[in-house]
């Protein structure tokens, strides 16, 4: 091999700029390939033999480098980052599983969508991670995360009996289903960031009062809850994963109902895809389907006057389809006028928080120039919205930041479907 | 009954070639044909110049024509569809059915040139937004264009400024099912290049793709006159996507040379299209109980010294209803089914 790279450059605090002027010179795109090696002496393609040779790495040797993943790879928009250059990289011998490129997908699954040759990064990252969490070369801030949801049961490290602590105070009722002792129509699976964050838990209340209004019988399962697993998986942790989701069918196993509505498309894909193997199969739905099968009763008389876009979630729309329910509730809502942006359904461009994402903020920011948040928020803007409108509780806080970071403050507001609908019904909402 | 006719099924390029060499080796010829005019897809979908000669693709086909229709030994018969085969080798009676009637004809060997249609981008997935765009048009769409000598935007009927080939449109994919390589649009796109190029000088013209198949002469008689003296820009990288952002098309995708994500503005963009089994090819396959590979295709026995002799005694296949077909292939294995017929219907003994 060559000569080593330089001490005293690391890579990967090498930031490079699509365009960038430095002092009135123009040192636009790979100026930081001047840190590194220029002459490749060798094709060490054992690396990439070490990734097809996993169960579920296997498509990572079929690349021919068309490239189209790369314009649906919301990471490479904000830095030098694509399936089909991880596949160039293990050819020349990157170590992958040391890599931080690792740990960049958001496990959004834009690229498969649009892959001739089915390669499959929602096979091939976890596939990878799960080598690398064995290894402990985890970025720190998720190994606090996994650690923090192993002892807690929730990835924001919070005491487990105060998850339904939203509740206290609230103007209707939410029963925990272990203090009615009896069957319930609907269990409504809350996860976490709508039980512990300030913007969730708001959002929260907000659909209390609305399933309230409906008249659901409903119940929370409280003290009782734990994380769902789903983004544990994508991020490597597979052996919390299956802990966390064993627990849940055994905790789910003592209760009745028929309908597990969940807030969380993470829950929702976990529940729907994940949890079937291993014993516990719901009637599970997404808040949007459910409200949108009751658009009538739910008396939507209020004028929000509002100019309203809508975000996607990855695991609502192209994981599992959903693309029509929620938007069918912001046309319903009165003197809402919906506008769309440039990449939404099947192209909706991931708002950065999936595939353990929601944990890597500050690594995403190391090795990229923009927030995957940020860049959406600026398309929202785009639109001429005042209102982003969500139906995953991943997104409220991390588009609400983003839209401080991008200073639009004034032009743009983040709204959970459920603040919406309570507006819209005459609810209190927050 | 015992009969020394050949049928030749499809009067395309192979069709058409088939029947002239049959009949020249002194067979008589039935040669049938669907469509109410003879000269298969050239004709059919208004092709322009001929890959790789520049030639004109009806010249050439009335060419081809006029060989068939002075030769007294065959008979051509247009609207004219093939409803059943049943006998043996040497033996066969065809059931032809036009206007209504039916007619049984005996032949001693048929030669299936049912040929291929043109992917429909539409169909398998609106990547490309070819139903919903109007300034996304097809090769064949091109073709058209090229042949008037009108090659314009057609959402504003003004020439275009900028213009984008998307090649391996409907090939090479494995989520479509077709994986193979369609051999003739990487050729086509750029002799349309070029075509575009000396009918709307003032037009840019891209070709992006993944690789350029551009095997033997094709490189020096068109990609090399595409790029050199027609000023045609090629980039390698494929288009993932078309969208529309203020009333302009933009192609995304990845300039993978320079390893940098691009958004460019273009009038149009034309789809290289690949080729898949006509509906003809598969009715015929059905008919004759013919093996298909998994694409469609009709399957020869796969012996490499062997193109063009099917699993089932007598009948032999041309053109592109095995597979992806340039010209001179069809050309060439008409040539070889013609004389694989005749001599098979003139040997003493016949294997069955």
């Amino acid at each position: 091999m060559g000569t080593e790279i330089s001490p005293k450059v690391d890579p990967s605090r090498v930031i490079e700029h699509e365009t960038y002027e430095l002092e009135g010179v123009d040192i636009s795109g790979h100026w930081n390939r001047m840190f590194e090696q220029r002459v490749i002496f060798d094709y060490d393609v054992e690396q990439l033999d070490r990734v097809t040779a996993l169960g579920g790495g296997e498509s990572m040797g079929y690349c021919y480098q068309c490239a189209q993943c790369i314009a649906v790879c919301p990471v490479d928009h904000v830095g030098d980052y694509g399936p089909r250059k991880i596949y160039r990289k293990l050819q020349v011998g990157m170590d992958f599983f040391t890599s931080d490129d690792l740990w960049l997908c958001t496990t959004c699954g834009n690229c498969l969508r649009v892959c001739p040759k089915e390669v499959d990064m929602l096979q091939i990252i976890p596939a990878v991670r799960k080598e690398a969490v064995l290894e402990g070369t985890v970025p720190p801030e998720l190994q606090d995360v996994f650690e923090k949801t192993a002892r807690y049961g929730n990835p924001l490290g919070k005491n487990s009996k105060r998850r339904h602590a939203w509740t206290k105070g609230l103007d209707v009722e939410v029963p925990i289903i272990a203090d009615l002792d009896r069957k319930v129509d609907v269990l409504w699976w809350v996860s976490d960031y709508p039980s512990y964050h300030p913007r969730g838990m708001e959002a929260s209340r907000s659909l209390a009062r609305v399933l309230t209004k409906l008249g659901i019988d409903f119940a929370i399962l409280g003290a009782e809850e734990r994380h769902d697993g789903d983004s544990m998986l994508r991020a490597g942790e597979q052996g919390l994963f299956e802990m966390l989701a064993d627990q849940n069918i055994e905790t789910l196993n003592k209760y009745e109902f028929d309908v597990l509505l969940t807030t969380d498309p993470h829950a929702y894909n976990a529940f729907l895809n994940e949890y079937p193997a291993r014993g516990g199969e719901y009637n599970v739905e997404h808040y949007s389907t459910f409200l949108a099968g009751r658009i009538e009763e739910l008396g939507l008389s209020e004028n929000i006057g509002s100019k309203v876009t809508f975000h996607d979630p990855c695991y609502l729309g192209r994981q599992n389809g959903v693309y029509d329910e929620p938007r069918e509730l912001i046309e319903a809502l009165p003197g809402v006028e919906l506008v769309e942006m440039w990449r939404i359904r099947q192209n909706g461009y991931c708002c950065g928080g999936g595939g353990g994402g929601m944990w890597l903020d500050g690594f995403a920011a190391d090795n990229q120039n923009m927030r995957l948040s940020e860049k959406r928020v600026l398309e929202a803007v785009e639109t001429g919205a005042d209102t982003l409108c969500v139906v995953c509780p991943y997104e409220v806080s991390r588009f609400e930041d983003a839209v401080k970071s991008t200073n639009n403050d004034e032009a743009l507001v983040v709204r959970d479907i459920s603040e919406l609908l309570a507006q819209a019904m005459g609810l209190a909402t927050g | 009954m015992r009969s020394d006719r050949v049928v030749v099924v499809g009067a395309g390029p192979a069709g058409l070639e088939a029947a002239r060499l049959a009949a020249e080796l002194g067979s008589p010829v039935t040669l049938i044909e669907k469509r109410d005019v003879a000269g298969g897809m050239p004709i059919h979908s208004d092709y322009a110049a001929l890959t790789h000669h520049f030639r004109s693709a009806s010249g050439a086909m009335a060419e081809m024509i006029d060989a068939v229709t002075s030769n007294h030994l065959i008979d051509i018969r247009t609207g004219t569809e093939i409803t059943a085969v049943d006998g043996a080798a040497g033996e066969f009676s065809v059931t032809l059915s036009a206007n209504g009637s039916t007619e049984d004809i005996d032949a001693g060997a048929v030669i299936l040139a049912t040929g291929f249609q043109h992917f429909d981008p539409g169909r398998e997935t609106q990547q490309y937004q070819y139903y919903e765009y109007a300034d996304v048009i097809t090769i064949a769409e091109a073709e058209k264009m090229l042949k008037d000598e009108n090659f314009v935007t057609p959402s504003t009927g003004k020439p275009p400024e900028r213009v984008a080939f998307i090649q391996c449109v409907g090939s090479r994919d494995r989520q479509i099912g077709n994986e193979y390589c369609s051999k003739v649009c990487c050729g086509i796109s750029s002799k349309q290049a070029i075509e575009i190029r000396e009918m709307v000088p003032a037009a840019r013209v891209f070709i992006f793709y993944i690789d350029m198949r551009m095997y033997g002469y094709w490189e020096n008689e068109i990609y090399w006159p595409a790029q050199e003296q027609h000023k045609v820009n090629y980039v390698k990288g494929i288009i993932t996507e078309i969208l529309s952002k203020n009333g302009r098309l933009v192609v995304r995708g990845e300039d993978t040379t320079m390893g940098r994500p691009m958004e460019v503005e273009m009038d149009m963009v034309i789809l290289a299209v690949g080729m898949e089994p006509s509906q003809g090819t598969r009715a015929m396959a059905d008919v004759l109980s013919l093996p298909t590979n998994k694409y469609g295709f009709i399957d020869t026995d796969h012996d490499i010294l062997d193109t063009v002799t099917t699993t089932v005694p007598g009948v032999y296949v041309a053109g592109a209803a095995t597979g992806p077909a340039d010209l001179d292939d069809s050309i060439s294995s008409a040539g070889a089914a013609a004389a694989k017929a005749v001599s098979m219907l003139r040997s003493a003994t016949v294997t069955v």
